[in-house]
C-alpha cells in the first residue's frame, strides 16, 4: 500500500511540474519571441529636416522586418545637447536592450554612454566615428568617401585641372574634417594650391562673403566644394548673381528642396548625397545583431552617392532627394 | 524495500509497476503522436487560411488601385472627348489670343472640377504638339528646369499611339517649386480626324494614394506589400533604398513568373514566406509577402494549448493508469500474502475471491488445493496414529512371556506342593488377567476394572515372590467410576517390581503403593515403590529409549507415556521422581473422563 501512495505522490508531483511549465511557458519556448527593445536617439527628430526622417524610417523599417520595438526620440532643434542628454538619460533609466545614437558631441557624453554600457545596454553609434574608449559600434556615412567623391567630381568637371575653395563650417567638425581628407586624398598628385579650406560657421552670408571674396580676387577658383547646407546656399547665391553658372563648379553634400533646385537649375553641379534611411536601417540592424550576440563589424560604411542634374530623375536617386511621399 | 519505495517505477519487480510503465508508455506515446499531429494540422490549416487571406487581400489592394487607375483613365477619356480641349491643342489658328484665354479657362475649369471630386489626382495636364498648354490651375508656372518633352510618360504615351500609359512612380517636377511623388497615365491626344496626334494629357495620381493603400496593409507583423511593373521595375516597395543600395534583395523573378492569384512560398534561412501574387490589367504586379510564423501569430498559443491539454490528460491517465494496475494487481497481491501464510504452515487459509476472472481461478484453484493438502495432511496424521494406536494394541495384548513362563512355573510348583487352593486362586488370576489384556473392544475401561485388573497381577506376582512383595492399594472410591486406560498401571507395577523391589536382595518387606486420587479436573495415579530407585541414567532410559529396544520387558514405560498423550492430549502423562537406595515414584496424570 505504502507503494502506491508513492506512485500517486509521484503522478502528483508530474502533474504538478506540468502545470508549472505550462504557466511558465515563455521560460521554455519563448526566448525567441522575447520582446527587444531598442531606443534610437537622433540630434533632431523635426519633421522638417528630412535627413533625421529619413534615418527614422529606415530604423522603422528595420524594426518591422525583425518585429522589435522601436522607439525614435532626438530633440527639437538639432544639435540641441542638453535636450539630448536629458533624452539619453532617460531612455537609459527605461533599460532598453540597445541604444542607437547620432549623439551631439559634448563633455558630458562619454560619462553617459559609459552609464548606459554599465547597465548592460548595447550602444551603437551612427552618422560619425567618435574617438572612445572602448570603442563603439558605429554605422555611419563614409564621409571620407563622400570627400573623395567629391575631389573626384571637381576633377572630372574641371577637366583634370581643379582649383578648389572649400567652404567648411567649423574647424572641429568631425564629418567635415573626414570630408576634407577624402577630399585631399581624391586630388592627391595635384598641385598643393588646388584645394584651400575656408570656415563660415554655417553661415549663409558667411559662405557668401566668402566666396565672393574669392571670386573678386585673382585666384583662379573653378570649384567650390561647399561642406554643408548653408555654405552651399551661400556660394549658390552668389553665384545665380554673378550669372556664373556652368563656368564655376559647386559641389555640395547632401540634399535639401533648395539644393534640389540648384541641381536642376544647373547652378550646382553635383551633391554627394548621404543615405540617411540606410542608416537608421543598419543602425538598428547592428543593434540586434549586438543584442543577439552575434558578432558585429566595428565600423559599417555607407556609401553616398554623387548627384548631378543629369542622374537627378533616375528611380534611385529620386528616393534619395525625395525621400518621402507625402499629399501635400 | 525502501529502494522500492523511492524506485517504484524502476526496479520493475511488481506487476502494477510493469503494467503502469507499460500503461504510462503507451498513453504517453499516444498523447505525443496526437498531440503532434493535431499540432502539425493545425499549422498546416492556418497557413493555409492565411494564404487565402493573403490572396484576398492582395486582391483587395489590387481592386483598390485598379479603381485609381480606372479613375484616372475615365479622367482622361473625359478630357481626350471634350471638345474645348480637342479644339484647344487643334492645329488651326483661328482661335485668336483672347479665344485663346477663354478656352484655357474652360478647360482649366472642368480639369479643376474634377479635380474637386478627386483628391487622390494631382494633377490634369493637356500638353499640345501646338506649344499650348494647359493645366487644372488658372496660373501654372512650369519648372524653367524640366523639359516637358524628355520625360518619361510624355515619350511612352507618344509611342503608344492613343492608348493610356502608366507610368511608375516618379518625383513630378514640371510645376516650379513643386515636386510631388506621383503616378502618372498618359495618352496621346488625337485630332477630330482621328488620325493625327494634337497632344498629350497627363493625369497624375498622388502616389501617397498607392502608399497608403499599401502601407496600411496589414499582413502580420512583419509582412508587407510590393509592386513590380511587367519589366520586374519596383513600382513600390516600403525597403526600396534598400534593394536599390543591394542592402536587400527581393524575389522579383519568382514574383513575375508566378501565376497571378497565386502564392508561393520561400525558405530562408528559416524565414518562412508566403508571396501571393496578383496582376493588374495595367501591367502591374502586387505581391503581399506575409511570415509564416508572423501569420500563425497564436502559433504558440496553439502549441502552448495542446501541451497544456497533452500534459494535462497524461496526469489524468496516469493517475488512472496507476489505479487501474493496481486494482489488477491487488488481488494477486492478496493471493501473494495468501500463500506466504500457507508456506509458513497455516493451511486453515481460505483466500477471498473476488471476480471470477483469471485471478478469481486462480484464487479457486488455490484454495482447492490449500483444503486438499490440509485434508491430505489431517488423513496422514490421522493414519499415523492409527497405525501407532495399533501396534500399541498388538503391544497390549502380549503379555511378557517370561512372567506367563514364570507364573505357570509357580502355579505347577504350588500343584506339586499341593497347594490347591492357591493354585485356583493363581490360574483364575491369570486367566482374568489375560481376559482382560484380549478384550479388544474397548480401550477405555473404568477404573474399577483397572484397579481390579491390577489386583490381580499383583495376586500373582505376590504369590510368586511371597513374602519379598507388598502392596497396598488406596484408591479414592470416587473415582472408580471414571474411565482410564487399560492396562495404564500394569506397566508401572511390573516396572516397580522388576527393577526396584526384585533386586532388593535381602530384604524381604519390599512395598508397591498404588494411590489414586482425584484433583480438579484430573485424576492421578501414583505407583511407588521402596526399591533401590534409578539413577538419572536409568530414568532417561527408561523414558526415551526404543519400544523395540524393551520389546522383552513388555509394554515399556515411554510407550504408556505416548499412549497417554496420544490419547488425552499433551498436558497429561507421566512424572517419575526416584532416588537410589529409597525407591521410585511414578506419577500418572490423566484427565476426569465418565
Amino acid at each position: 500500500m505504502r507503494k502506491h501512495r508513492f506512485t500517486l505522490l509521484l503522478v502528483v508531483a508530474i502533474a504538478m511540474i506540468a502545470i508549472y511549465f505550462v504557466f511558465n511557458f515563455n521560460l521554455l519556448f519563448g526566448v525567441n519571441h522575447e520582446e527587444k527593445n531598442v531606443t534610437v536617439i537622433l540630434k533632431s527628430l523635426n519633421i522638417r529636416l528630412d535627413f533625421w526622417q529619413a534615418v527614422n524610417q529606415g530604423a522603422e523599417a528595420a524594426a518591422k522586418e525583425t518585429g522589435l520595438n522601436l522607439s525614435v526620440e532626438g530633440p527639437l532643434i538639432e544639435g540641441d545637447s542638453n535636450a539630448q542628454i536629458q533624452i539619453l538619460e532617460d531612455a537609459i533609466a527605461r533599460k532598453p536592450q540597445a541604444i542607437v545614437i547620432d549623439m551631439v558631441m559634448d563633455n558630458r557624453m562619454p560619462a553617459i554612454l559609459a552609464k548606459a554600457r554599465a547597465a548592460g545596454i548595447k550602444l551603437v553609434i551612427i552618422n560619425h566615428s567618435p574617438s572612445m574608449k572602448p570603442s563603439p559600434i558605429v554605422v555611419s556615412s563614409n564621409h571620407k568617401e563622400a570627400g573623395q567623391l567629391a575631389g573626384q567630381t571637381s576633377i572630372q568637371e574641371t577637366d583634370g585641372d581643379p582649383n578648389i575653395a572649400v567652404i567648411s563650417d567649423y574647424a572641429s567638425s568631425i564629418i567635415s574634417q573626414e570630408r576634407l581628407e577624402g577630399m585631399r586624398l581624391a586630388l592627391k598628385g595635384y598641385k598643393a594650391s588646388a584645394m584651400e579650406t575656408y570656415y563660415a560657421d554655417d553661415s549663409e552670408d558667411q559662405a557668401y562673403e566668402i566666396a565672393k571674396r574669392l571670386l573678386r580676387s585673382d585666384s583662379g577658383i573653378n570649384t567650390f566644394i561647399t561642406l554643408n547646407q548653408s555654405a552651399s546656399q551661400g556660394v549658390a547665391r552668389l553665384l545665380k548673381e554673378y550669372n556664373e553658372t556652368g563656368a564655376i563648379n559647386l559641389i555640395g553634400f547632401d540634399s535639401t528642396s533648395d539644393e534640389v533646385q540648384l541641381l536642376e537649375s544647373g547652378i550646382m553641379t553635383a551633391s554627394i548625397v548621404q543615405k540617411p534611411f540606410n542608416m537608421g536601417y543598419l543602425g538598428v540592424k547592428a543593434a540586434l545583431k549586438l543584442i543577439d550576440g552575434e558578432k558585429t563589424e566595428p565600423i559599417t560604411y555607407i556609401e553616398s552617392n554623387v548627384i548631378t542634374k543629369e542622374n537627378m530623375y533616375t528611380t534611385e536617386n529620386q528616393k534619395l532627394l525625395f525621400p518621402f511621399i507625402t499629399s501635400k | 524495500m525502501l529502494k522500492d519505495r523511492f524506485f517504484p517505477l524502476f526496479p520493475l519487480k511488481s506487476i502494477q509497476s510493469n503494467i503502469s510503465l507499460a500503461f504510462s508508455m503507451l498513453i504517453l506515446a499516444a498523447i505525443v503522436l496526437t498531440s503532434l499531429v493535431s499540432y502539425q494540422v493545425s499549422v498546416a490549416a492556418v497557413e493555409r487560411n492565411s494564404k487565402g487571406y493573403i490572396e484576398e487581400i492582395i486582391k483587395q489592394v489590387n481592386l483598390n488601385i485598379q479603381s485609381y487607375v480606372d479613375n484616372m483613365e475615365n479622367i482622361s477619356l473625359l478630357a481626350l472627348t471634350n471638345k474645348d480641349v480637342k479644339y484647344y491643342i487643334s492645329d488651326n489658328n483661328f482661335i485668336s489670343a483672347e479665344n485663346r484665354r477663354t478656352y484655357e479657362k474652360q478647360i482649366s475649369d472642368l480639369f479643376q472640377a474634377i479635380l474637386y471630386t478627386r483628391k487622390d489626382i494631382a494633377s490634369i495636364m493637356v500638353f499640345g504638339y501646338n506649344g499650348r498648354f494647359v493645366s487644372d490651375r488658372r496660373i501654372t508656372t512650369l519648372n524653367p528646369n524640366t523639359k516637358t518633352e524628355d520625360q518619361e510618360w510624355y515619350q511612352l504615351a507618344k509611342a503608344a499611339g492613343g492608348r493610356s500609359v502608366v507610368s511608375a512612380p516618379h518625383v513630378q517636377s514640371l510645376i516650379e517649386n513643386e515636386y510631388r511623388w506621383v503616378v502618372s497615365l498618359s495618352r496621346e491626344l488625337k485630332s477630330t480626324d482621328g488620325i493625327k496626334a494634337d497632344g498629350v494629357l497627363l493625369v497624375d495620381l498622388n502616389l501617397s494614394v498607392i502608399n497608403d493603400i499599401c502601407e496600411n496593409i496589414n499582413l502580420g507583423k512583419k509582412g508587407y506589400l510590393f509592386i513590380v511593373d511587367n519589366e520586374g521595375h519596383i513600382v513600390y516597395h516600403p525597403q526600396q533604398q534598400l534593394i536599390d543600395s543591394k542592402l536587400r534583395t527581393e524575389r522579383i523573378e519568382e514574383v513575375l513568373q508566378a501565376p497571378s492569384g497565386q502564392s508561393f512560398v520561400v525558405n530562408e534561412g528559416g524565414d518562412k514566406r508566403i508571396y501571393s501574387v496578383q496582376d493588374t490589367n495595367f501591367g502591374w504586379r502586387i505581391a503581399g509577402v506575409a511570415y509564416s510564423d508572423d501569420l500563425i501569430a497564436n502559433k504558440e498559443g496553439l502549441r502552448n494549448s495542446i501541451i497544456f491539454y497533452s500534459l494535462c490528460g497524461l496526469a489524468i491517465t496516469l493517475l488512472i493508469s496507476i489505479g487501474l494496475s493496481h486494482r489488477l494487481s491487488k488481488p494477486i497481491k492478496v493471493l501473494q500474502s495468501d500463500m506466504k501464510q500457507v508456506e509458513k504452515g497455516n493451511f486453515n487459509i481460505q483466500t477471498e475471491i473476488g471476480q471470477m476472472n483469471e485471478i478469481g481461478q486462480l484464487g479457486r484453484s488455490f484454495n482447492l488445493m490449500v483444503s486438499r493438502t490440509k485434508f491430505l495432511m489431517e488423513e496422514t496424521i490421522l493414519n499415523q496414529e492409527n497405525k501407532r494406536k495399533s501396534e500399541l494394541l498388538l503391544l497390549q495384548s502380549q503379555i511378557n512371556p517370561h512372567f506367563l513362563y514364570n507364573t505357570l512355573d509357580s502355579i505347577v510348583w504350588m500343584a506339586e506342593q499341593k497347594q490347591h487352593e492357591e493354585v485356583v486362586l493363581m490360574t483364575s488370576a491369570l486367566a482374568k488377567l489375560f481376559r482382560a489384556s484380549i478384550t479388544k473392544e474397548k480401550e477405555l475401561v473404568p477404573i474399577r476394572v483397572e484397579i481390579e485388573h491390577i489386583t490381580n497381577y499383583l495376586l500373582i506376582q505376590k504369590m510368586r515372590y511371597n513374602d519379598e512383595l507388598n502392596y497396598v492399594i488406596d484408591m479414592d472410591e470416587s473415582i472408580l467410576d471414571y474411565k482410564t486406560l487399560k492396562i495404564l498401571l500394569q506397566p508401572f507395577v511390573e516396572n516397580a517390581i522388576y527393577h526396584g523391589i526384585r533386586n532388593m536382595y535381602g530384604m524381604d518387606d519390599g512395598l508397591i503403593t498404588i494411590r489414586g486420587r482425584q484433583a480438579g479436573d484430573q485424576i492421578i495415579f501414583e505407583v511407588e515403590d521402596n526399591g533401590q530407585g534409578m539413577s538419572a541414567e536409568q530414568l532417561g532410559k527408561l523414558l526415551y529409549s526404543n519400544l523395540e529396544e524393551n520389546a522383552n520387558q513388555g509394554i515399556g514405560i515411554r510407550n504408556v507415556n505416548e499412549r497417554i498423550k496420544l490419547y488425552f492430549g499433551h498436558e497429561y502423562g507421566i512424572q517419575i521422581r526416584s532416588e537410589i537406595e529409597e525407591g521410585t515414584c511414578i506419577t500418572i496424570v490423566i484427565p476426569k473422563l465418565d
